[in-house]
């Protein structure tokens, strides 16, 4: 036993596994035929993701008039799209990074999921971007590349340039993260593998033997790693609110946005993790692995996010007020009570009401209610973006350029492609790598595997007595 | 092994600390008489500055217990016992502020705009229309609820920690828990009500100095700055307390991460400093520029060296691993941040005050303009009446350290605490 562990704390890992029966456990997931289940869903997934690719398909050959974009509202679904699934990511790495820099043992449990959650939420997000240019061929245009049209062409002082290059770091830094942590688990699945699949087990592991040098090297890059990825956590999604917080439009033009932004994304971001992995520990039977503790654990932190963004509405709505600024009152009293009322009380009831119950234990605990909270806060914070980007832009100075949106099908197509787009490839992933970390969930067995939390109880009443305790 | 689980606080420091707080009242009563505007901007813009700083202190020890506590964090609980005793100062902070508050209904100061009539009454020649919108909530009735009242929800939930903490080291049984769970439920309600008292003090307190300006993120930026100012506080007093021979048990391991939190923090209030800069530079709306402009202008050396000595510094210093476990350098960076974010508060009250008693003052002597010392840089006597009150807060915190063991030896993760290691 490395150090003490306090009787207060519950085991992180049941069922009295041994250090075998984890690598059965989560190996085999990849290594059976998969069931019906899984087909079914991975068909849906598949015929969702073609209607995307469809509607994309329109979008490009018809033109962007095929959206419900117009002259006032030139940002709408696409945008709020972006920054929802850009939003969800960042749960991943707050799991992977700044819980291990807090050397917080239940995020074991859930990284991997949640890491591999992030790469294909960033992929959904930035597709919107590059169908929103409207002519997705010139896309390149993005980049600040040497050109014979005279200077690098994008505008440095734009935000939505900064975007590009916050987005595409923290790709990067994702994935190197989320491949890091899996090449011990490949070696596991490969040293179980024969033919074919040995092969190409094989090369994904990179030649990991298990050696002491592998383990301390691999210890270090991913502190390294989670050292960058943490100021990652913060800056992608404050650069994603400068894109509004850089304007004068009243209601975006405000300097709470950046941390407001960042705890609003993790907040959705943790309530995706509990949708994907409440379903997960149910279909590969992984309970033992993803208990209780982790899912409440998990609500604490909905809790905390949830009440942050609750704080900083309020503030908006009483700056709004103490400013004395009439554009800025009427952008919220326009939210609040103007035609997009019904998605001001979506945001508000799922955001900052709905979050309130997790003080109750037993709903914090309760999986089914879990479950419906997670879907709740997504459709929250989509709402919010959406309040933030066509109810505001819906009224802007001049009330002779008043208008409404509405979605077309084309952009709802769009929107549920992505999901299929971040499915298909989620169960694609839970076939291929374990779903759960391998090599870090043993690392805390001694820790928190149930059989050793008991013999730290009687351990610790013995100890109580001791060290400190003279006189 | 013979372990001091009490602490004495003894003559010699008493004595030390007594000078310096005489020192500091002596700078004080100095700055009282250093009165060219006629309103004693000087000594009661020094008295709201400090007062501020180290209630905030008080506040953001109380905060950080809470969280600690919510988050099933066993590495601080060795040294618990200072957070406890910095807690206590809230009651002093709310004297303090309280001194202020019957200063604004005496008419005592001018330190708020807010607090003068004839800006407020429509047929006066200086009317002024946003401090008239703003007085629902700026005026001295709301002040005195308001300040008083989230004093006293904040002592009440640190007295409420503090009883359950001390109720644990008197437990017979050790695996009874039940002091413990009640702490969690307190600490727990205390964030989300800090979370709105702590922007609610900083709005009235401290943002209604430029009366007409506003940021949304002003709070949380203020917050960051008392949260650091807290952990290099701490940093310095149990590294005291060590050379005493006290919490021999407090090692490397604990200083360590608490070196990780004044680098990490250090990043965070850079990050909030930036935010709101650069978005109010960005959007460049007159109403909201007008507060870098004032500083920028007229205070540039305290403006960018704001952002030397609070970033730059501890950011290199701290980035190394081993510069975090080394005494003598940790003694460095916590006292230059400490000062740092002293710094910090006075670049945010001073400019406001200095600007409302000039305006005051060229009101009354037909536009004559007069200097005040000590509101556009730190004079001795800013520097003096600081020493005078940091010397305060440790009299009182290690006149409370002598109050209770200084190890929570029931704290259910005191073994954890003991063997950390990072």
């Amino acid at each position: 036993m490395s150090a003490p562990i306090s009787p207060v704390r519950q085991p992180l890992i049941t069922g009295s596994k041994t250090y075998h029966q984890i690598t059965e456990d989560l190996c085999s997931p990849t290594e059976r035929a998969p069931n019906a289940t899984w087909v079914i869903a991975f068909l849906i997934s598949v015929s969702v993701l073609g209607f995307g690719l469809f509607c994309i398909a329109w979008t490009i050959w018809k033109g962007i008039g095929t959206w419900g974009s117009n002259r006032t509202i030139g940002w709408a679904w696409d945008i709020t799209n972006f920054v929802w699934w850009i939003g969800i990511g960042h749960a991943g790495t707050l799991i992977s990074a700044i819980l291990l820099l807090f050397r917080q043992k239940w995020r074991t449990g859930v990284n991997r999921a949640a890491e591999a959650m992030t790469i294909f939420a960033v992929l959904c997000a930035a597709l919107f971007p590059g169908i929103h240019v409207g002519r997705a061929w010139v896309v390149f245009y993005f980049f600040p590349y040497p050109n014979t049209r005279g200077p690098l062409w994008p505008n440095f002082n734009s935000p939505l340039l900064w975007d590009l290059f916050a987005i595409s770091t923290y790709f990067t830094v994702s994935l190197l993260f989320w491949y890091t942590g899996l090449v011990p688990d490949f070696a596991t699945v490969r040293d179980r593998a024969k033919g074919i699949r040995k092969k190409v087990y094989t090369f994904l592991a990179f030649g990991w033997t298990g050696a002491a040098k592998h383990w301390q090297r691999w210890e270090s890059l991913s502190l390294v790693l989670a050292g960058i990825a943490t100021p990652l956590v913060l800056s992608v999604h404050t650069i994603v609110s400068f894109d509004f917080a850089t304007s004068v439009i009243p209601g975006w033009h405000t300097t709470i946005f950046p941390p407001y932004f960042v705890a609003g994304a993790i907040f959705s971001g943790f309530a995706m993790v509990q949708t994907l992995m409440l379903i997960t520990r149910k279909v590969l039977n992984l309970q033992d692995y993803i208990t209780v503790e982790h899912i409440e654990s998990m609500n604490k932190v909905i809790l905390a996010t949830g009440s942050i963004v609750g704080v900083a509405y309020l503030t908006e709505l009483f700056i709004a007020w103490y400013s004395g600024y009439i554009y800025e009152q009427f952008a919220f009293f326009n939210r609040a009570v103007g035609i997009y009322w019904w998605s001001y009380f979506g945001m508000m009831a799922c955001n900052v009401i709905s979050p309130q119950f997790f003080w109750n234990k037993k709903l914090r605990r309760s999986i089914t209610f879990t479950f419906f909270m997670s879907i709740f806060i997504n459709i929250g914070m989509w709402f919010e973006r959406f309040v933030i980007i066509a109810t505001t832009l819906a009224r802007d100075y001049l009330p002779s350029s008043w208008s409404f949106y509405k979605p077309t099908w084309v952009e709802v197509g769009i929107y549920l492609g992505t999901m299929g787009l971040f499915f298909t490839l989620y169960l694609i992933f839970v076939r291929v790598a374990p779903v759960v970390a391998i090599a870090e969930v043993k690392s805390i067995l001694k820790a928190g595997g149930d059989q050793y939390v008991e013999k730290h109880k009687a351990h610790h009443e013995k100890a109580e007595l001791e060290a400190p305790a003279h006189h | 092994m013979d372990i001091k689980m009490n602490y004495t606080f003894d003559g010699r420091l008493k004595t030390v600390l007594l000078v310096l707080m005489g020192l500091g009242a002596i700078c004080l009563a100095a700055s009282f008489f250093h009165n060219p505007d006629g309103y004693h901007s000087r000594f009661w813009s020094n008295f709201l500055h400090n007062s501020l700083f180290f209630t905030g202190i008080a506040l953001m020890s109380t905060f950080f217990l809470a969280v600690c506590i919510t988050a099933y964090a066993g590495w601080h609980v060795v040294f618990k016992r200072v957070w406890e005793a910095f807690g206590q100062f809230l009651l002093i902070g709310l004297i303090l502020m309280g001194i202020i508050t019957v200063g604004v209904w005496l008419h005592a100061h001018h330190l708020y705009h807010w607090t003068d009539a004839a800006s407020l009454d429509p047929s006066s020649d200086i009317f002024d229309p946003i401090l008239k919108h703003k007085s629902a909530l700026l005026n001295p009735m709301m002040y005195t609820i308001l300040g008083v009242g989230m004093c006293a929800v904040w002592l009440l939930f640190h007295s409420r920690l503090r009883k359950f903490s001390l109720a644990e080291d008197k437990k017979s049984d050790p695996s009874d828990f039940s002091a413990f769970r009640k702490s969690k439920v307190w600490a727990a309600v205390f964030l989300p009500i800090a979370g709105f008292t702590s922007a609610g003090a900083i709005w009235l307190w401290l943002m209604s100095v430029d009366a007409h300006w506003y940021s949304t993120l002003f709070a949380w930026y203020t917050g960051a700055s008392w949260f650091v100012s807290m952990i290099c506080v701490t940093i310095l007093v149990l590294l005291y307390l060590k050379s005493r021979g006290y919490y021999e048990f407090v090692n490397m391991e604990h200083f360590h991460d608490l070196g990780k939190f004044l680098f990490a923090f250090s990043i965070f209030w850079t990050y909030l400093w930036f935010s709101q800069f650069m978005l109010i530079w960005y959007g460049n709306v007159g109403e909201e520029t007008i507060y870098f402009r004032e500083r920028y202008d007229n205070y540039p050396v305290l403006f960018y060296g704001n952002l030397l000595i609070n970033f730059v510094f501890p950011f290199f210093v701290l980035m190394r691993n081993d510069t975090k476990r080394k005494t003598g350098t940790l003694i460095l960076v916590s006292l230059v941040v400490l000062f740092g974010h002293w710094w910090d508060f006075f670049l945010m009250i001073k400019p406001g005050v200095v600007h409302t008693a000039h305006e005051a003052y060229a009101h009354a002597h037909e536009g004559a303009h007069v200097a005040i010392k000590g509101m556009s840089f730190p004079g001795l006597l800013e520097i003096g009446i600081f020493i005078g009150f940091l010397a305060g807060f440790l009299f009182f915190i290690f006149s409370r350290l002598t109050k209770a063991p200084l190890i929570a030896k029931g704290d259910p993760y005191i073994q954890e605490s003991l063997h950390h290691h990072t």
